[in-house]
């Protein structure tokens, strides 16, 4: 190939690849660039907790918003508020770029032995209005974390206390209390802006 | 397996001493102790330390006047499962930095007393006092 003809080769790549892209951006959003989408959405297991405010709530809870559902515990001070954090940005990012229907934050207690539904209550209104906070006995829980595929475990290795291992996956939950889809971390506050309204469409 | 090398109290309390030398032999950048959340009795502390010496320095603990106890955590997550644990001790190479960080190696700070204004932190190289820092909470916070 020419000289000449090489420019002109590159010259036309580099076009076209600007055109695809200024096309991609022109559609969006089109597919979610964190979230994983199930292939089909599996219904949230039957169990029996408490919410914040003591009151007894079952899988119906999770029935006519989006959630966002976080497992974690009270007494973890680093990723746990970290990953509520971006959870509260994101839902206030979306806010102000107008959008009305926004998911609602629950954070599920791996550590019922501790969190209380009182202290939970004073953790999650921490990152804004309108969170649920959910615990109960450890076999309940263990109900709704076994039956959405999330690991927890107890480690009696802090020296001061204890520390619990834990999934840190985001699970989203559709209007109709089914696991729709899930962000496995590292949670990026732009990420959920851009996912959310992609995964929740219209509804 | 790991060779702990304090350094030497006398030492470090002389290298500490000496007043107008360009460069402290440890220092404590980017400090940053969060306020305990509502309802809850623990802290974090996030920063970068840096070994301007020759030597490797080993925080073994850490002391807050502000807290009954201080540990040095770390977060991991590894294969979707966040873990924290205990670590020993924070090895700081030398001539080298370890940064503590949200998702990472932090300190965990325990039952507060007292908590005003600002929070004052002693690092320990086994018995011995290393560094002395401070923080003072933003005032917004």
């Amino acid at each position: 190939m020419s000289p000449k003809n090489l420019i002109i080769a590159i010259v036309l790549g580099t076009a076209l690849a600007a055109g695809t892209f200024v096309a991609i951006r022109s559609q969006a959003p089109v597919a979610p660039i964190s979230a994983l989408v199930l292939p089909a959405p599996n219904p949230v297991p039957e169990f029996s907790l408490l919410n914040q405010r003591g009151e007894a709530v079952d899988h119906a809870v999770f029935k006519g918003q989006w959630d966002l559902v976080f497992f974690g515990f009270t007494h973890c001070p680093d990723i746990c508020p970290t990953t509520l954090q971006v959870l509260a940005s994101a839902r206030t990012a979306l806010a102000e770029k107008g959008r009305e229907s926004l998911p609602r934050i629950v954070l599920v207690s791996v550590d019922p032995e501790r969190d209380t539904p009182e202290i939970l209550g004073q953790y999650i209104d921490y990152f804004g209005e309108g969170n649920l906070g959910l615990t109960g006995t450890l076999a309940e829980v263990r109900k709704l974390t076994d039956g959405l595929g999330i690991f927890f475990e107890k480690q009696d290795v802090d020296g001061d206390g204890y520390s619990v291992d834990h999934s840190a996956a985001v699970l989203v939950i559709d209007p109709d209390g089914g696991f729709h889809s899930l962000f496995s971390g590292p949670h990026v506050v732009d990420n959920y802006v851009h996912d959310l309204p992609v995964l929740m469409g219209g509804r | 397996m790991r060779i702990a090398v304090a350094l030497p109290v006398a030492v470090l309390v002389a290298l500490l001493a000496g007043c107008g030398a360009p460069k402290a032999p440890l220092v404590i950048s980017e400090l940053e102790v969060t306020k305990p959340m509502p309802g809850r009795s623990m802290s974090a502390g996030f920063f970068i330390v840096t070994n301007n010496t020759d030597e490797t320095i080993r925080i073994t603990g850490v002391e807050s006047p502000q807290f009954a106890s201080v540990e040095i955590h770390e977060t991991t997550v590894t294969d979707g499962v966040s873990r924290m644990r205990e670590l020993e001790a924070l090895e700081v190479p030398a001539n080298g930095s370890v940064v503590l960080e949200r998702g990472g190696k932090h300190l965990m700070l325990m039952r507060p007393n007292n908590l005003q204004g600002s929070v004052s932190l002693q690092f320990l190289s086994g018995e011995a006092p290393v560094l002395s820092v401070d923080y003072a909470f933003p005032k917004d916070n």
